[in-house]
């Protein structure tokens, strides 16, 4: 087995043997998003629980019942978008949260009291916060690039004599759009990684020494980083397929099979994280530089169940 | 090539044509009255765009009185920056943004009338609709005499278009042409009066019948479709070409050229003989070229069957190129647009149901020639009611529209969903141009119309509305009718005084719409404190559905009420209170009461609130409250991503 394939698997090993934090993870996204759904459904409800012409979303799916349903004054259904987004929102804190102690629990290699879990998701989060923010600078050029290509792409598909090169830019911008924000998802993983590693608090320091660390193992890195992506996106692709094929009035098939790309995608990025932090183990760090457990009082840990 | 030359070639296959010709042939006299006779000797300039032109128009005073005045639509001129098109689309839509590129223009050279000399100094534009003193849509002429009742009197008239890159309808787009509009065009006269509308952002056109010869030169490499047929192409020593169309009985003439369009041919055998199909598509819309011949086959197939002959020789359809997307889906006489794309899946029926609906206005619109400008409605919206009644016959009812990925959507309630965003925003019965605004046009004009008469066949059924139609069709065929003239022929056909209905439905902005606000069934003994158990068959119920008219269109409708029995109830009422309770008792609970339980009155413009279920039916809200939480789901751990 090669190396990279080592990490891979010693970081899928990590995930399962703490998959309890994926678990916690999953439940809390579906909780939240029920939160966000509970206010359309229950709209939904009074109008179409008591109407013969809801069957024709139930049995099929008719495009425009839909449409009338969800502009019905009664049910407004675009409005309670943002509920959704606003459960969406305290998810991504959550997970942001959650974070430190993931990681500390991957690179500890050890199954973390509850207490050490929470006090490692504590003292990193602020860390979090401020790399989140050099994060969204560094993706505003991409941002930036991703309209121009799509505007650019926009004029070729309708003044170039050739009527599919503007799919063909758009594509390829799409793939280097995609190419660049993993990129950088991968440096900030690689600084978040070595800030949990090396108990970093200079953020801008762990951030430019990333940038380093990553810019000098960019091809194995990315590889890495990659085939996870993929199987991830994989997935949903074999997922969409099932479901085009799966009757419609089969909800309870269709939920299932979604949450499982769900909890499939939860999995593959904290299989990501995991296998990042193997491999600055075994490529970057040096056992001086490995910092002890964060330190817990006995009470504490005795009290909390290892999570 | 001297003029004479094409000239007597072109006489003497005419001569032919005729003589083959059936509709000529068998009645010995022609479909129209053919008003003008338009001779045009066209040089286009494909580099440059531009078409020097040189018409003869021969015009039949048939109008019963002296004329010395007749007025001319310059359409290329509406897309200017002044003109009261381009005016209306910035009103509409005040994001618009002129670019130049849009630029188009007709300009007179000359202007004679024979045997009275020149007038071109007698020309001036007039803008009697809105008086936009910039709009160069329409002049007239003043002629040095009048034209007497049932003579004729010739013009020749030089004029040099500028075509614009394709905005609506006409233009280029690369190499792509699409000649429509692009020549002066005499007034109608039509109750007593001119009718010669300036060009606005929501009005078509409106044309006299009569014969096109019309001669195209341009270069060799151009693949050319046109109105009518083709007579002949000769190519000249300069390495161009001339290519001369003719066609009779029609009131446009239009015509498109670009050097890579590939051409499929086919043929369609209809009641009047026949008909030669001639695709002219792009290299890269192949695949779609057998989607729009099986559509043209069956849409033909239906309107032969339904409402009468397709009696001209040829149909062309022309498949503009990717961008060129504002010259889809038009209709002219015998040619009309399509629209598609390198991508279009098959479960997406926009190809399909394009060709259906341009095909169909060679009834409504060729050949039943409505005025556009002030009846879009009979046009456009006759052919979309024709439209759901043939896509629904060929591809399904429920799916004629949309059948991918499990989600399905019929032409009905597609029409149905435009005529709700407007429903009473205007009545059918407006000027196109005086509608609110161009979501308003396209909302009535065609979705409320179809819907409307989607909903009369409810009152008069499906049988008699499609004989009514092909009365007026076949009634009403090479002439002007108006609003009037199709409303009365419903009732002529129907039998039935329909005027509650049109007034309320084509002349008014009521809204359709009932509800069942309360249904429920309550034990008779509910006052006793120890009531004996509830036994089905035993126990008696006192049952009570009100039905309210929530608005104030009135409409007869009928109320299906189930009971646990099996025992089901129809009743009728007439609408014209605000509410009726319907009162049972019987030893059965309700189950559900229901307005329109065949969901023929699309007027309705709330479908939901039409029924109700006792039992409540909660598989709807489960799937959509399924979807939306997978995406909520999705949409956080998207998020999280940046985590």
């Amino acid at each position: 087995m090669s190396d990279a394939n080592k990490i891979l698997a010693e970081g899928a090993r990590r995930v399962w043997r703490y998959q309890r934090v994926l678990w916690w993870l999953f439940i809390v996204n579906l909780v939240l998003a029920a939160f966000g759904t509970v206010p359309m459904a229950s709209r939904v409800g009074a109008v179409a629980d008591h109407s013969l012409h809801s069957q024709s979303l139930y049995q099929g799916f008719d495009v425009v019942a839909f449409f009338e349903l969800a502009g019905n004054p009664d049910v407004a259904m675009w409005s309670k978008f943002s509920g959704s987004v606003l459960f969406a929102l305290v998810f991504f804190v959550f997970a942001l949260f959650l974070t430190g102690g993931v990681l500390e629990a991957y690179r500890a290699g050890r199954k973390l009291p509850t207490g050490e879990f929470f006090q490692a998701c504590g003292a990193f989060f602020w860390r979090w916060v401020r790399l989140l923010i050099f994060m969204l600078i560094v993706l505003v050029p991409v941002a930036i690039l991703a309209w121009a290509v799509d505007k650019w792409s926009g004029t070729l598909a309708s003044d170039s004599p050739r009527e599919k090169l503007g799919f063909w830019v758009q594509l390829g911008g799409m793939l280097l759009v995609l190419f660049l924000s993993m990129a950088v998802r991968l440096l900030f993983d690689m600084a978040q990684v070595r800030a949990v590693a090396e108990d970093e608090c200079a953020m801008r320091r762990t951030l430019t020494r990333a940038f380093k660390l990553t810019f000098d193992n960019f091809g194995s890195l990315f590889w890495l980083y990659f085939r996870i992506s993929f199987l991830a996106w994989l997935g949903l692709a074999l997922a969409l397929w099932i479901w085009v094929r799966i009757p419609g009035q089969r909800v309870g098939l269709t939920f299932f099979v979604f949450e499982l790309v769900l909890l499939w995608w939860i999995g593959t990025r904290f299989w990501q994280r995991a296998s990042e932090t193997v491999w600055y183990e075994r490529r970057a760090s040096t056992p001086s530089a490995i910092p002890e457990p964060l330190e817990m009082s006995p009470s504490t840990a005795a009290v909390a169940p290892p999570f | 090539m001297s003029r004479r030359k094409p000239v007597l070639l072109v006489a003497v296959t005419l001569a032919l044509l005729l003589g083959a010709t059936a509709q000529t042939a068998a009645a010995g006299k022609p479909l129209s009255e053919r008003i003008v006779a338009y001779q045009i000797d066209a040089r286009v300039d494909a580099q440059k765009k531009t078409i020097d032109a040189t018409e003869t128009l021969t015009y039949r005073n048939l109008t019963g009185q002296a004329q010395d005045t007749f007025p001319f639509h310059l359409y290329l001129n509406g897309f200017q920056p002044k003109s009261t098109f381009i005016r209306e689309v910035r009103r509409d839509h005040p994001s618009f943004e002129w670019k130049d590129k849009y630029f188009a223009s007709a300009e007179i050279k000359s202007f004679e009338a024979v045997g009275m000399g020149d007038v071109t100094s007698q020309i001036h534009f007039v803008s009697l609709d809105d008086g936009n003193a910039d709009d160069r849509t329409v002049f007239q002429v003043k002629l040095p005499r009048p034209v007497a009742p049932g003579a004729s009197v010739q013009f020749k008239i030089a004029f040099q278009d500028q075509l614009g890159e394709v905005f609506a309808r006409t233009g280029y787009k690369r190499d792509f042409i699409m000649g429509g509009q692009w020549f002066p065009k005499v007034g109608v006269w039509w109750q007593g009066a001119w009718n010669c509308h300036q060009f606005h952002a929501t009005t078509e056109f409106f044309g006299d019948f009569g014969t096109f010869d019309v001669r195209l030169t341009l270069p060799q490499n151009e693949v050319v479709g046109a109105s009518g047929e083709e007579v002949s192409s000769i190519n000249n020593p300069d390495g161009s070409k001339t290519v001369t169309f003719y066609g009779e009985d029609i009131h446009d003439f239009a015509w498109t050229a670009e050097p890579e369009y590939r051409v499929v041919t086919g043929e369609f055998t209809g009641s009047a003989g026949p008909v030669k199909i001639r695709l002219l598509m792009q290299p890269g819309h192949m695949k779609t070229a057998p989607r729009y011949m099986q559509a043209l086959k069956g849409t033909m197939r239906l309107f032969d069957r339904w409402y009468g002959p397709y009696p001209y020789k040829q149909v062309t359809v022309v498949d503009p190129p990717h961008g060129g997307g504002r010259a889809d889906g038009m209709e002219y006489p015998t040619l009309f647009t399509a629209s598609t794309t390198w991508w279009m899946p098959n479960g997406l029926r926009l190809p399909e149901d394009v060709v259906e609906h341009e095909f169909g206005h060679q009834y409504w619109y060729g050949m039943v020639a409505t005025n556009e400008f002030e009846d879009a409605w009979l046009d456009e919206g006759i052919n979309s009611y024709a439209e759901v009644k043939v896509m629904s016959a060929l591809y399904g009812a429920d799916r004629s529209g949309l059948d991918l990925w499990g989600g399905t959507a019929g032409m009905a309630a597609v029409e149905r969903w435009e005529y709700r965003s407007a429903a009473d925003q205007d009545p059918m019965a407006r000027f196109a141009y005086q509608y609110m605004n161009d979501s308003s046009y396209g909302d009535i004009s065609y979705g409320k119309t179809a819907t409307v008469l989607f909903t009369l066949e409810k009152i008069v059924g499906e049988e008699t509305m499609r004989r009514a139609l092909r009365t007026y069709f076949m009634r009403y065929r090479f002439t002007h009718p108006t609003k009037e003239d199709f409303l009365k022929t419903v009732e002529e056909v129907s039998g039935q005084n329909l005027r509650w209905y049109f007034e309320a439905a084509v002349y008014g902005t009521q809204i359709l719409d009932y509800e069942i606000l309360k249904a429920s069934s309550d034990r008779a003994d509910w006052y006793l404190k120890d009531p004996p158990e509830e036994k089905k068959g035993e126990t008696l119920y006192h049952t009570n559905v009100l039905v309210h008219r929530k608005g104030d269109f009135i409409f007869p409708v009928d109320v299906l009420v189930k009971f646990d029995d099996g025992e089901t109830i129809r009743e009728h009422w007439d609408g014209r209170d605000r509410w009726v309770r319907y009162a049972y008792d019987k030893k059965a609970k309700l189950v559900s009461a229901e307005i329109d339980s065949e969901r023929a009155i699309g007027l309705d413009k709330d479908l939901f609130n039409n029924s109700y279920v006792e039992e409540r039916e909660s598989g709807a809200r489960r799937k959509l409250s399924a979807y939306w939480l997978l995406c909520t789901q999705f949409l956080a751990q998207w998020l999280a991503w940046l985590v």
